[in-house]
């Protein structure tokens, strides 16, 4: 058994935050959007628990920002520039999680602590981390004082426009988070990813040795 | 001016001769042109009668004194009176006790200029019966009753010889300038919500609400009002209505479009402002126990207010001019331009989005069922396939 260290201190609490944070957001986003049909707490609560949040979360989001920008751990952010080898490396991921997964065959992606992101995952953090998580913070600071950035919303083509934005990313997050939460339970054990991100940080890798031979870890 | 100034120091039968020759000189229009000037125009079109008070009234500086040293101001501004709505009923309509023979002579008893406006404003009900009837049942009118000196009557808020159509919600706030910090305390985003909720909606609790959704030019940074003497907006949206049932998503994009046919000018935009169905309705205003504080009366889909719908512009003399739009309008994906500077979270929400919502939590909870379907369909046929091995294998030793 080997043990890498993945998932730095500050990685790891931006996560935590950002993790409680985000279904905060979730739960008080659908009050907001569906009074009289959700019944959690009230449109008032909702909205100023929202905003509190929400600067809170766009806060940590710069802790994050900051860890990659200021470390050489960015490098796990690194797009793969080759789209064959891009799309190759995909697929057989795609194919480890649909089959090989249930026969036990070793994951096609290699954990490291510059490399921890397999190829799929790689593509889908890029564009919520430097996408859709910013996208979604200023539209809801524009949302948040409509009055005061009149001019900036006027410019993304008025309250409606960047009302739609905010609320298809808010679409797009209830899907993710089923998805995110499932798939960290796909390590060598249902809670491997889970230790490793919110106490550890310490990824366990299983030596086999002798098994797939091309795996060195 | 600098004549009519002095007056103020003359003695009353100074100010009375002085009083007869002005009066004169405006009925033979030998007013120096400078005094008339502003007034030359609208108050050519009051009556003769009306300018024969203005000879007298038509300019600052005649006062009556009250008791304690107070004055009360006699001016009243003839242009403003004749662009009224009143211009046309004329001063005795409101004054009929007035007397030219012994007007200035026998001066009246004025306590006060507070208690000589209430007294002067029971005349406004003779026409107005409604306004005064809804207006009895209103807080401030319960004030009046109990003797506040400061409760608002009709012309504290109308005022009593420039009465105009435009909204006497602009008066709200020079009486309520501290109030509106109070609702800073309750209400998240207080300044927008008094921008774009009329006072009566949340004060008038009784009343229907309604959506109006008025032309603001962004360049002039005003409403926009109908040309004098060229009224189009009703033509142009009736033809933009084809069906004639309201205008609908499509109709109102139309319309936006065809008002902004000038493209290198700055668009002009609507604005949605929550107001009462009938204005008149906001003098039924209760204390302030009964305000509307619930946000769900606004932020709720199909919430009262946005039930009804209109587009409107002012008319030349102020008056909103509406016109019927479908309430379907706020919640269109098709609005998403025409109605860039109205929405209401949670009230005009798009059903698109609702249906996009669904799928993606359905599709989500998708994810972990199905990949362990695929599981147990693939554990199974690899177990079968191993069986299968093993028996083949069984089959092949003797
Ligand atoms: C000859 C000049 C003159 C003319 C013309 C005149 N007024 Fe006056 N008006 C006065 C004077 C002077 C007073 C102040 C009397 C006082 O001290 O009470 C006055 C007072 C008033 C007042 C104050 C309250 C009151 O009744 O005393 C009203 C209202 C008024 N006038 C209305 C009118 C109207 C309406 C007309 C036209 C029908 C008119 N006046 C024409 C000179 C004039
Ligand atoms: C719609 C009703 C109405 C009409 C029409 C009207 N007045 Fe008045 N007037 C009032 C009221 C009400 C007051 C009591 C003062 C107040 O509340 O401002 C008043 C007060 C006055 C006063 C006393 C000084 C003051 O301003 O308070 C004068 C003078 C006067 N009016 C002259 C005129 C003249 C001249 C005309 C026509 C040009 C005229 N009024 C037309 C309602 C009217
Ligand atoms: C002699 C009858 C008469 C009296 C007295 C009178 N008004 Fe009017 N008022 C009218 C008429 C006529 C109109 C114009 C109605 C219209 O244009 O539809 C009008 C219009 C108005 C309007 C505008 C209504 C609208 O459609 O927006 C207001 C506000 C108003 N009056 C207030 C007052 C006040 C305040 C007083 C007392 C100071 C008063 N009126 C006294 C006859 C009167
Ligand atoms: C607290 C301020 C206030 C007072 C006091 C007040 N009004 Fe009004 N009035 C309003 C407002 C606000 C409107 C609605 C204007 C709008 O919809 O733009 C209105 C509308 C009106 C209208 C036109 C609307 C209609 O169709 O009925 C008339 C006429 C009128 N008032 C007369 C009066 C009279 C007469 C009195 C005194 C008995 C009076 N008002 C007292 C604020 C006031
Ligand atoms: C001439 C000044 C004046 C004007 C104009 C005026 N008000 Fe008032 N209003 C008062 C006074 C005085 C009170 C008594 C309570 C206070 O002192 O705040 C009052 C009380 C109220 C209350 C009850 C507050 C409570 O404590 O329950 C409300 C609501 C209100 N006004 C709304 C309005 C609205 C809406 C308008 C405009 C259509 C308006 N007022 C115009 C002077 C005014
Ligand atoms: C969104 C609804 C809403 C709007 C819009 C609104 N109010 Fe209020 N207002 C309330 C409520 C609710 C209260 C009572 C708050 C409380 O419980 O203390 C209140 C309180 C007040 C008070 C009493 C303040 C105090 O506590 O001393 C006044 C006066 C008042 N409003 C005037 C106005 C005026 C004038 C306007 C328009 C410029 C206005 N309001 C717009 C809902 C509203
Ligand atoms: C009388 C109707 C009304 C009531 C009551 C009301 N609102 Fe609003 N609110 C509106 C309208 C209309 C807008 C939209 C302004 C715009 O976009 O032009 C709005 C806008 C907002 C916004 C800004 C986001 C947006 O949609 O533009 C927030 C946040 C908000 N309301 C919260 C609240 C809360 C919290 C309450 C209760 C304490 C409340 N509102 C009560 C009518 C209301
Ligand atoms: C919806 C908002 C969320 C976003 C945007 C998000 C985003 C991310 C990102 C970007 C990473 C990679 C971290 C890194 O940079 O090192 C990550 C990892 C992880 N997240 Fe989240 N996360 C969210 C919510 C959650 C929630 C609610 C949970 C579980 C309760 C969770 C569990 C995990 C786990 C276990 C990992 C590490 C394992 C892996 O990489 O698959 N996340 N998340």
């Amino acid at each position: 058994m080997q043990r890498i260290y993945v998932h730095p201190f500050p990685v790891r609490l931006w996560h935590w935050i950002n993790a409680v944070g985000f279904v905060a957001m979730m739960l008080t986003g659908t009050q907001i959007r569906y009074v009289g049909i959700i019944d959690l707490m009230s449109f008032r609560t909702a909205v100023t628990v929202h905003n509190w949040i929400g600067f809170v979360l766009i806060g940590n989001y710069f802790i994050w920002l900051l860890f990659y920008l200021f470390t050489d751990k960015i490098r796990v952010y690194h797009p793969e520039l080759s789209p064959t080898k891009h799309f190759k490396a995909s697929f057989r991921q795609l194919q480890y999680y649909g089959y090989g997964i249930f026969k036990g065959s070793p994951n096609p992606h290699q954990v490291s602590a510059y490399d921890k992101f397999n190829p799929m995952q790689s593509m889908m953090y890029q564009v919520v981390m430097f996408l859709l998580v910013p996208l979604l913070a200023v539209t809801g600071v524009l949302l948040w004082d409509v009055q005061g950035f009149y001019g900036a919303v006027d410019f993304f083509g008025g309250i409606r426009v960047v009302d739609t934005v905010h609320v298809l990313i808010y679409i797009f997050f209830a899907f993710f988070i089923f998805f995110h939460v499932y798939m960290g339970s796909l390590g060598h054990t249902p809670t491997a990813h889970y230790k490793a991100m919110f106490v550890t940080g310490y990824e366990e890798i299983e030596e086999e040795p002798g098994h797939g031979g091309a795996t060195k870890r | 001016m600098a004549g009519s100034r002095k007056v103020n120091t003359m003695s009353m039968a100074t100010l009375h001769r002085n009083l007869v020759k002005a009066a004169f000189a405006a009925l033979l229009m030998l007013l120096p042109a400078r005094l008339m000037a502003a007034d030359a125009a609208p108050a050519d079109k009051l009556s003769d009668g009306d300018k024969q008070c203005l000879g007298c009234h038509g300019f600052e500086g005649p006062k009556k004194e009250l008791p304690g040293g107070k004055v009360l101001s006699l001016h009243v501004r003839g242009d403003g009176f004749a662009k009224s709505v009143h211009g046309a009923i004329g001063c005795t309509s409101c004054h009929a006790d007035v007397d030219l023979k012994t007007h200035s002579q026998k001066p009246k008893t004025i306590a006060s200029s507070r208690e000589y406006s209430v007294a002067m404003t029971k005349v406004c009900g003779g026409c107005h019966a409604d306004a005064l009837k809804q207006n009895e049942t209103s807080v401030h009118a319960m004030l009046l009753a109990s003797g506040n000196p400061s409760a608002p009557i009709c012309t504290d808020c109308h005022g009593s010889h420039a009465v105009t159509p435009k909204t006497a919600y602009d008066t709200c706030v020079g009486c309520h300038l501290a109030a509106m910090d109070a609702h800073r305390k309750w209400l998240p985003n207080a300044g927008l919500h008094l921008e774009v909720v009329s006072c009566a909606a949340c004060h008038a609790p009784a009343a229907q609400r309604m959506v109006d959704l008025r032309l603001y030019d962004g360049a002039t940074k005003k409403w926009v009002a109908e040309k004098e003497g060229k009224p189009e907006f009703e033509k142009t949206a009736r033809a933009a209505d084809t069906d004639g049932d309201g205008l609908d998503a499509m109709e109102l994009r139309k319309l936006i479009g065809q008002l902004n046919r000038d493209e290198a000018a700055q668009p002009k935009n609507l604005r949605g402002r929550i107001e009462l169905r009938i204005g008149g309705e906001a003098h039924q205003l209760s204390g302030k126990s009964k305000a509307i504080k619930d946000c769900a009366i606004c932020h709720r889909q199909g919430a009262e207010p946005f039930q009804n719908v209109a587009i409107s512009i002012f008319s030349a003399d102020g008056k909103p001019l509406r016109y019927k739009a479908q309430k379907e309008v706020l919640g269109s994906v098709l609005s998403v331009d025409s109605l860039r500077e109205f929405y209401a979270v949670g009230g005009t929400r798009n059903i698109l989005l609702d249906i996009l919502l669904v799928l993606a939590v359905l599709a989500g909870l998708t994810v972990p069922i199905g990949h362990q379907v695929l599981k147990i369909i693939v554990k199974g046929e690899l177990e079968r396939a191993a069986r299968q091995d093993k028996a083949a294998k069984g089959r092949d030793q003797p």
